[in-house]
């Protein structure tokens, strides 16, 4: 027993020992990469390469001085970038500049240029699934924009660029303006049979007023959602607007809340203002005459919350056109979003192809093999049902106190 | 070849006392705490006495009231002729007749002089007698009974054991007033001749566990046992293992809790620490007060010391191997934290947290070893050198101060201390594994611990039962404490399948049994339907005849019931 016990002991003790701390790598020891930027350049022989910019976070001046005071530069974030032939090269080719090992597990975003992404992402998705560092739920966003400006750029209200990113994407169930994206969606996209896969598109704009010279207005850039860019196969072939994506949302995404805004029935100069909330889509796939054929009601409750109109809510004729009113003017948004994705675009990125599998798994095997064309001609009935329920804490009309004779 | 010393020991008192005093006083001599006291009888002033006993650990009192009784003591045998037959059996006499002492035992030979002697009795030698008396006069200063220091509690009794194993007995038995209580009595040590009791409730201890420990105890073969460590060590199951298989405490409810539930104590003398045997692995993490609070504060206190005992165990290897491995498993906003706090710190994550443990196993230990009125200063150097200028002058990062920190505020959590002690062992195989191989380490190693402790077992019981062996009848005292009328039978260690306590849930009193139960329960109802009525009428007068008629209902039913009884 005594000799079984220390023999047991002493082959742990080397076990543990002599491996030396094989795979060892202290943690301020990494450049923690927080977004990556793709961009397509033209190298001098004429090929195309591949424009890897990586933001990464300097801890110290991220996060302040939490322990000994350390050297702080003030820029929180670093941002270096490598062109090569593939991703993996450029990656490498960073790593010869950075005097911390390259770590991309902590990104928070992978935005692709869109002429990059015009020429098909197929290399990307793989690299970044195949890589068991990464995390799966990575934001993946397309930008008009140099990707490596977007990524080097500091904006919003965190001190990482990429935070700031993550918080848009955090909090757009309420903006609305883009698709939320992770890599897991755009792998699932990918290798789904019958949805093509949309990316959230992120712009910068100048929407920031400094404060050291105001007079100059809205002059520094900040990064923006910006509708989606839509796919075929793994080429972008189109984008969306940030209001076309908001109907889009409806289809693929749970949406928290939406406007409205429709034109007063006494005064076609002035507007009402509504939130739209618990906002559901049903869609009812239906086969006839070897087409498909989608019906598609929509079902909302909307709150008035900006109004320059007479609307009180003691008259229920009243409120009745005011509802048909909205659902007239969801309709418009819907059916023109529709047309666009349909007629355009001509791919099934509203995942129409997974329901209708789901309720004729038999036709959907006939159809399968070309359903891009199918669904190109596939009719679209929409049903809209809005319930004009609150005027929030007003129930009759904001109307001036003064009176004055007519 | 016996020596001269166990020669002299196995000699018989002689009549003869002057060779009876040269043979104890060469066997006692260079004492200078044996007292040889000589006096002669009042009413025969020709015997002469001889007392011995050693000062300091007799009762001065006793010693006094035994000569008063032995001087003024008259033979009954006076008027018979034959003196010297009645001196030969004086000493017995003295026995049959000194009422005043409570213990009187006749000895004849000088091993059992010689032992009451040294157990604090006094042994009384007569002249023309071959026989002594030994007086049970033990007595000496002990320390009174005290709040138990090493576990105490907020709601229960403050009495702990004492050095004395007759206190402490006495403190059990005060507290199971059964006939099947047993206190069997041996000796273990051969110079210390340590008084050991095995306590057990015959009938619920599970047969054979009894004579198992007198069986291990009886293998003991040591010259002194100072205390219950020596007995635990020397019984104990999977003697290597950091885990404790025997259970100790100062507590004499929780002595009295386990008997009840079929264990055995093991009162040792001269420590206030009570050995209890069978354990199993999760009595260490239980205290007294679970039972005395409120089922759910029970329960709740019992979790959090669940929580405190994996956090002593793994919270610094897992900070280990998440910053030095898998640093992709930190969310990202805590691993910018923890990076800027080590961004300055010159030694890897695994020395750092060696060293931070080491320091502050240092301070605990200084800490209990200093002066009291010292004892400050450790904790003044502890927190401000330690915890902020070690952290101001980057040497160690501020995260670790809080990992260490917690780690050991969850080891104080444990309430048995040997076993809060085996827990912080344990975690240093398992942070040179994590800080070593990562998160292949640390799973690997903690492996090795669990197969280990599922392996042992303490007398017979498995060591992590009733989680593995899953018990189910077990669960209602594990993970959550059940309400005492909910805890029906004793654990499966005790014997056989006893019910422990039969209370049915409490509830209010219900009309329909009172109403079945005679005459006396007759006014109870009575009473009950007439609140109702009271309160009928105040608040729905249209309702009243309904409950007048309920309650006359009622009143015949009784009556009738007591007919049918007569």
């Amino acid at each position: 027993m005594a000799r079984y016990f220390w023999r047991t002991g002493f082959m742990l003790a080397c076990l543990l020992i002599l491996t030396s701390c094989v795979g060892k790598r202290e943690i301020d020891d990494l450049a923690m990469v927080m977004g990556v930027g793709l961009d397509l350049v033209e190298a001098e022989n004429g090929e195309q390469h591949v424009k890897v910019t990586a933001q990464i976070a300097r801890p110290a001046d991220a996060r302040g001085q939490t322990g000994a005071p350390s050297g702080q530069t003030g820029e929180p974030i670093w941002t270096i970038s490598a062109t090569d032939k593939s991703i993996f090269g450029a990656i490498r080719k960073l790593g010869s500049a950075s005097s911390r090992r390259i770590f991309w597990a902590h990104s928070y975003v992978i935005v692709i240029n869109e002429d990059l992404a015009k020429n098909g992402i197929k290399d990307i998705i793989d690299f970044f699934i195949r890589n068991p560092e990464l995390r799966m739920r990575t934001w993946v966003a397309v930008t008009p924009d140099n990707a490596s400006e977007l990524v080097s750029s500091l904006t919003g209200l965190e001190v990482i660029p990429g935070q700031s990113i993550d918080g848009l994407f955090r909090y757009s169930k309420i903006t609305r303006s883009a698709p939320r994206t992770q890599m897991i969606d755009l792998h699932a996209a990918y290798l789904s049979d019958s949805t093509e896969l949309y990316l959230a598109r992120l712009k910068l704009e100048s929407n920031e007023i400094s404060n050291k010279q105001p007079e100059q207005g809205e002059k520094q850039k900040n990064i923006t959602l910006a509708g989606t860019g839509v796919f075929k196969g793994d080429k972008l072939i189109g984008t969306l607007s940030a209001k076309e994506t908001r109907s889009l949302l409806l289809f693929v995404e749970d949406v928290k809340s939406g406007v409205g805004i429709v034109k007063c029935q006494d005064d076609e100069s002035k507007f009402s203002t509504f939130e739209l909330v618990h906002e559901t889509l049903k869609v009812t796939p239906d086969y006839k005459n070897g087409k498909p054929e989608f019906t598609l009601t929509v079902r909302t409750t909307a709150k008035l919350v900006e109004t320059d109109c007479t609307i009180g809510f003691d008259d229920d004729d009243k409120i009745a056109e005011l509802e048909t009113d909205i659902e007239n003017e969801l309709k418009s948004d819907v059916t023109n979003m529709l047309d666009k994705v349909q007629n355009e675009f001509g791919v099934d990125i509203l995942e129409a192809g997974n329901v209708f599998n789901n309720e004729h798994p038999s036709e959907w095997k006939e159809l399968r093999n070309n359903w891009n064309s199918h669904f190109e001609k596939a009719a679209i009935h929409l049903n809209m049902d809005v319930k004009l329920k609150s005027g929030a804490l007003l129930f009759k009309p904001t109307t001036s106190g003064k009176k004055v004779d007519q | 070849m016996p020596t001269n010393l166990e020669l002299k020991m196995k000699q018989q008192l002689s009549e003869n006392i002057d060779a009876n005093i040269n043979t104890i006083n060469s066997l006692l001599e260079d004492n200078d705490d044996l007292v040889i006291r000589t006096f002669y009888l009042q009413f025969q002033q020709e015997i002469k006495c001889i007392m011995f006993y050693l000062e300091g650990i007799v009762n001065a009192n006793k010693i006094d009231s035994t000569l008063h009784d032995l001087m003024s003591y008259r033979s009954a045998n006076k008027a018979t002729e034959n003196q010297e037959s009645s001196n030969k059996e004086l000493a017995e006499s003295i026995q049959k007749h000194l009422s005043h002492n409570s213990s009187v035992m006749v000895c004849s030979n000088i091993r059992d002089g010689i032992t009451a002697i040294l157990n604090g009795d006094c042994l009384c030698i007569i002249d023309q007698s071959d026989q002594g008396l030994c007086v049970s006069s033990k007595g000496g200063d002990k320390r009174a009974v005290e709040e138990p220091m090493s576990e105490q509690v907020v709601r229960g009794p403050r009495d702990g054991f004492t050095e004395d194993i007759r206190t402490n007995t006495a403190l059990v038995r005060r507290r199971i007033k059964d006939v099947r209580l047993k206190m069997e009595g041996l000796k273990v040590g051969t110079s210390t001749q340590t008084t050991i009791n095995i306590s057990y409730i015959s009938g619920v201890v599970k047969k054979g566990l009894v004579e198992e420990v007198k069986q291990r105890l009886n293998k003991i073969n040591i010259d002194g046992i100072l205390e219950s460590n020596y007995i635990e060590e020397l019984i104990r199951d999977a003697p290597y293992s950091p885990f404790s298989t025997v259970m100790n405490t100062e507590r004499p409810d929780k002595v009295a809790a386990a008997l009840l539930e079929g264990r055995v104590a093991i009162f040792v003398d001269n420590t206030p620490f009570v050995l209890v045997v069978p354990v199993n692995f999760w009595d260490f993490l239980q205290a007294s007060d679970d039972y005395y609070l409120h089922y759910l504060t029970g329960t709740f206190i019992r979790w959090v010391r669940y929580v405190a005992f994996i956090i002593s165990l793994t919270l610094p290897s897992i900070y280990v191997l998440l910053t030095s491995f898998h640093q992709e498993m930190i969310p990202t906003a805590l691993a910018l934290t923890i990076a800027s706090g080590r961004e300055v710190i010159p030694f890897p994550v695994l020395f750092e947290a060696i060293v931070m443990e080491i320091i502050f196993e240092l301070m605990r230990e200084a800490g209990l070893r200093m002066p009291k009125p010292i004892g400050q200063a450790v904790s003044i150097v502890g927190s401000l050198i330690i915890g902020q200028a070690a952290v101001q002058a980057g040497v160690v990062s501020p995260f670790m101060v809080i990992i260490v920190a917690l780690t050991g505020i969850s080891s104080f959590a444990i309430p048995n201390f040997s076993a809060a002690y085996s827990i912080r062992l344990t975690r240093f195989p398992l942070l040179i594994a994590s800080g070593t191989l990562g998160l292949l380490g640390f799973i690997g190693m903690f492996f090795i611990l669990a197969i280990h402790a599922v392996s042992i077992r303490s007398f017979g019981e498995s060591y992590l039962a009733p989680a593995t062996p899953f018990k189910p009848s077990d669960q209602k005292d594990f993970v959550v404490r059940f309400p005492w009328w909910g805890m029906n039978r004793r654990p499966q260690l005790a014997s056989g399948k006893g019910v422990r306590q039969a209370t049915k849930k409490p509830t209010p009193p219900q009309e329909e049994e009172n109403s079945n139960k005679g005459s006396s329960s007759v006014i109870e109802a009575g009473k009950y339907i007439s609140h109702e009525k009271a309160d009928d009428n105040s608040k729905r007068g249209r309702k009243q005849r309904k409950t007048i008629k309920l309650a006359d209902l009622v009143a015949s039913k009784n009556k009738n019931d007591q007919d049918n009884r007569k």
